[in-house]
């Protein structure tokens, strides 16, 4: 059966092709001579480090730069994308990494699904709503979505408005489907049908071009893989597929980092930084127990949903505990508010950067220093020279990739914004500083220069990291701690961390659920 | 397979990329100081036309033109850069007018105790509007436009919708026993040294405070994030619900100071003062956005749009156009300059 595919996918004609493609920002050459083919029923990944090109590329294909060199062939012909609609009537369709472009979030979900409809001129004025309806709950039950269709879609969670951009973006029935980073917020669950999908798209004949950071997701659905180093086409890969090649290809040689060796040292077993006894995030929650020791990182893992973001929340006084004690050095605290918490030394990188860290308006300082304005305060005025000093350090010490303290944020790439909202809370002295999600969409490189800079800075105080992608975690927590379903259900040291093992944890909430049932 | 294209794409590339800094500086040129060029131009135009215009009296008078609206709308930048907008601002200086008259003609108090008053009312109505969006969650523009209706008509309460001067006649029969108090009326007729009026130097010392406020101290910072980022502010530990309380307590605590400004101008407590208030404070401070090209509320822009309106109904005034054209041309040039800069750094990416 695969054999007869992968015949069929080699065979095929070619339909939509891009050759040569440049693209310049003022003097950086983001894109420079790359050629790519999409065969149908093909599912090409596309991989590369943030800041890559892969983003320019896409908006290229996509219409979005009116400007770029080369060519793109549709059945062989050239034709010309200078606008997302143009792209759009070739058949081309786009799901972006930032969610809430691909949704409407006032809309409830079945007018999302039907958006396309709506906006078809051979509409009659006074449409049948419930004609719509029916056709939403199609879309709904290919895409196997479980949603209220009547629920505005800003009500609902990010892997739900994940899924629904992508039924969007079907509503079309491209020939070419993009998807960029779309199961950067799903779970492992909601991925997999994901992928049952993709699956199904590709029997239909659809060229998908799928952009992810996840090696491994990639290793598994793609049919080939293509690599973007610096703005050019690096390594095409084919099946079967080493996440060692990847890697190599999109960073060079990873040098061996020094995480192993550092981990042995800083945790101090004695001691403990921060301790949750007893503590019940909402009403119905089961009781909480965690240790965090000094000088260590802490993981924190699970499917979405699992509580872990809850946790945090009670930890930096966004909502409060219903009951138990929260120790810091041994003193109980209970922050009531964010600024109680911050004057505890219990600082907070909330997860989706774009919605809750990045403030567009504000250049790289201006978005560091914020939360500790007060540091530069002199008499009222601030003093933007010494923002700029400190500024200038914490982009050496992260390297952060950029012009220099005064550049525009969205001048970076994703993976350099991040570490600026990270560095934005490493400014000052901690106690605890908790990372929610600071991986997503984050390339490999910015990744190691987080871990490796909060390792070295985290001295004898602690730090959180919640992700929900293992592999984060092993790369550089000291212990990993399982949540499932509201309560910690296991963890594993360093020293003995089996992936199996925490993967089965991370998965086993039904059965638990079940057996509990059972019991009952 | 690619290298038969090579020897053409690069001639092309470089060509492009020669050509594409120069197009694009002075587009960044024309957005940068495109209004203040335009802005200038007119003013040589206007003065050649008439060499009048030039004249100081006459510049001193275009800046006097000026004062209330552009009071106002310094004000109104507040609302601006958190996302919220004052809608209240018109009627609450035409309170301030009818008060401020209310107290010292009729209740014969000193022209303090008039302007006291007159600004804890702008700022309680501030704190009403805040109240309503902040907790009420009503949107900023319905909250205000309700309590712009709310207070045109309280403003006519005290003087059973009567304007108030000297010697006014009130509902009993009685004449009203004071007047407007010599060093109020200096507020908005006066000369400081004798040549600049105080009227402008109030608006002059706002404008720094506004700027201040906005673009040195951490508070202006903070409310720069709000308004673009409301969720982030808050999740960096910023009170967001007190910061845009603030900006509404601001706004109209400054709308009232204008109002004293008007009713010191006037002399006496009109009830048609509102007038074209809000429009022409709203007016100026979206032209504010486009000097200089921030795309942003900013106190610098404001004060240079509110000058820009007054010295162009001056010059068209001069030119004997007629006066219903002024509403037309204020419209005109707002659209133009707002198309002008979002128009223009939109094709940036």
């Amino acid at each position: 059966m695969t054999a007869v595919k992968e015949q069929d996918v080699s065979d095929a004609k070619i339909l939509f092709e891009v050759r040569d493609i440049g693209k310049s920002f003022g003097v950086t050459r983001a894109l420079d001579g790359v050629s790519v083919e999409f065969k149908p029923g093909e599912l090409l990944a596309m991989v590369g480090a943030n800041g890559a090109g892969k983003s320019t590329l896409i908006k290229i294909i996509c219409g979005y730069h009116a400007e770029y060199e080369g060519q793109i062939l549709v059945e062989g012909k050239e034709v010309q994308f200078h606008t997302p609609k143009a792209a759009y009537d070739n058949g081309i369709a786009t799901v972006h990494q930032i969610i809430n472009e691909g949704v409407v979030p006032s809309m409830t979900v079945y007018e999302n699904l039907t958006l396309a409809k709506l906006l078809n001129p051979g509409l009659p004025l006074f449409y049948k709503k419930e004609a719509l309806r029916i056709e939403a709950r199609e879309v709904a039950a290919t895409m196997g979505l479980e949603i209220d269709l009547d629920t505005p879609v800003d009500q609902l969670p990010q892997s739900e408005r994940q899924m629904i951009a992508i039924a969007r973006a079907l509503a079309i029935k491209p020939r070419l489907l993009i998807l960029d980073e779309p199961t950067s917020s799903l779970s492992d669950k909601e991925s997999e049908r994901l992928f049952a999908m993709l699956d199904r798209l590709k029997q239909l004949g659809v060229s998908i071009l799928y952009v992810s950071h996840r090696l491994h997701e990639i290793g598994r659905i793609a049919d080939r893989v293509i690599v973007i180093r610096d703005g050019k086409l690096a390594k095409t890969l084919q099946r079967p597929f080493q996440v060692k090649d990847m890697v190599t290809a999109m960073v060079g040689e990873i040098p061996k980092h020094s995480f192993l060796a550092d981990r042995e040292r800083g945790i101090d077993d004695t001691n403990t930084q921060v301790e949750l006894r007893d503590v019940v995030v909402a009403e119905g929650a089961p009781p909480v127990n965690l240790k965090v020791r000094k000088g260590e990182i802490l993981g924190l893992t699970g499917l979405i949903g699992a509580g872990k973001t809850e946790l945090a929340q009670v930890l930096f006084g966004i909502t409060q505990a219903m009951s138990g004690e929260i120790r810091m050095a041994g003193k109980v605290i209970h922050p009531r508010n964010m600024s109680e918490a911050i004057r505890a030394g219990i600082f907070y990188v909330p997860e989706d950067r774009a919605e809750n860290a990045v403030v567009p308006l504000f250049n790289i300082r201006q978005n560091m220093t914020l939360p500790f304005l007060r540091v530069f305060d002199r008499l009222g005025i601030m003093d933007v020279n010494s923002e700029i000093k400190r500024c200038r350090e914490m982009i050496g010490a992260m390297g952060i990739k950029c012009e220099g303290p005064e550049a525009e944020m969205d001048s970076l790439s994703g993976g350099n914004q991040q570490k600026v909202v990270v560095a934005r809370w490493l400014l000052e002295k901690y106690n605890l500083v908790i990372l929610d999600e600071p991986f997503q969409g984050v390339d490999i490189r910015s990744r190691h220069d987080i871990g490796e800079y909060l390792r070295t800075s985290i001295g004898d105080k602690s730090a959180i990291i919640i992700a929900t992608d293992l592999d984060e975690l092993i790369e550089v927590a000291d212990r990993i701690v399982v949540m499932n379903n509201g309560a910690i259900i296991g963890e594993q040291e360093y020293e003995d961390i089996d992936r199996d093992k925490l993967l089965q944890l991370v998965a086993q909430e039904k059965e638990i659920q079940e057996r509990e049932e059972s019991a009952v | 397979m690619s290298s038969s294209t090579v020897p053409e794409v690069p001639t092309g590339s470089v060509d492009q990329a020669r050509r594409r800094p120069n197009s694009e500086r002075f587009k960044r040129f024309a957005i940068r100081y495109g209004f203040l060029i335009v802005m200038a131009t007119l003013f040589l135009f206007f003065g050649w036309w008439n060499p009048v215009f030039w004249r100081p009296a006459n510049l001193f008078s275009i800046l006097l033109g000026a004062t209330v609206y552009g009071i106002l709308a310094l004000g109104v930048t507040f609302p601006l850069v958190i996302d919220g907008l004052d809608l209240s601002i018109g009627s609450v200086a035409a309170l301030s007018v009818m008060i401020s008259a209310y107290v010292m003609v009729v209740l014969d108090a000193s022209g303090t105790v008039a302007i006291l008053v007159c600004l804890m009312l702008g700022a309680g109505i501030g704190a009403i509007n805040g109240f309503l969006i902040v907790r009420v969650k009503i949107p900023d523009l319905l909250a205000t436009l309700g309590m712009m209706f709310l207070v045109q008509g309280v403003q006519l309460i005290p003087s059973g919708g009567r304007s108030i001067g000297r010697g006014a006649v009130l509902a009993g029969g009685v004449v009203a026993p004071g007047r407007f108090r010599d060093y109020f009326l200096f507020l908005g007729q006066g000369r400081l040294f004798g040549i600049v009026p105080t009227a402008v130097a109030i608006m002059l010392i706002v404008a720094i405070l506004v700027f201040v406020i906005l673009s040195l101290t951490r508070w202006g910072r903070v409310f720069y994030a709000i308004g673009s980022n409301s969720q982030a502010a808050r999740l960096v530990g910023a009170k967001v619900n007190t910061y845009r309380m603030m900006a509404y307590i601001l706004s109209g605590t400054i709308a009232a100071l204008g109002g004293i400004v008007l009713a010191a101008r006037v002399g006496r407590g009109d009830v048609s003062s509102g007038g074209t208030l809000l429009l022409d404070a709203i007016g100026s401070a979206l032209i504010g956005f486009a000097v200089l090209g921030v795309r942003r509320p900013n106190p610098f822009g404001t004060i240079v749009g509110a000058i820009f309106i007054s010295m162009l109904l001056n010059g068209l005034s001069m030119m004997n156009m007629p006066y219903y054209v002024q509403d037309f041309v204020k419209g005109v040039v707002l659209v133009a300059a707002l198309a002008f800069t979002f128009g223009l750094s939109k094709t940036k990416g």
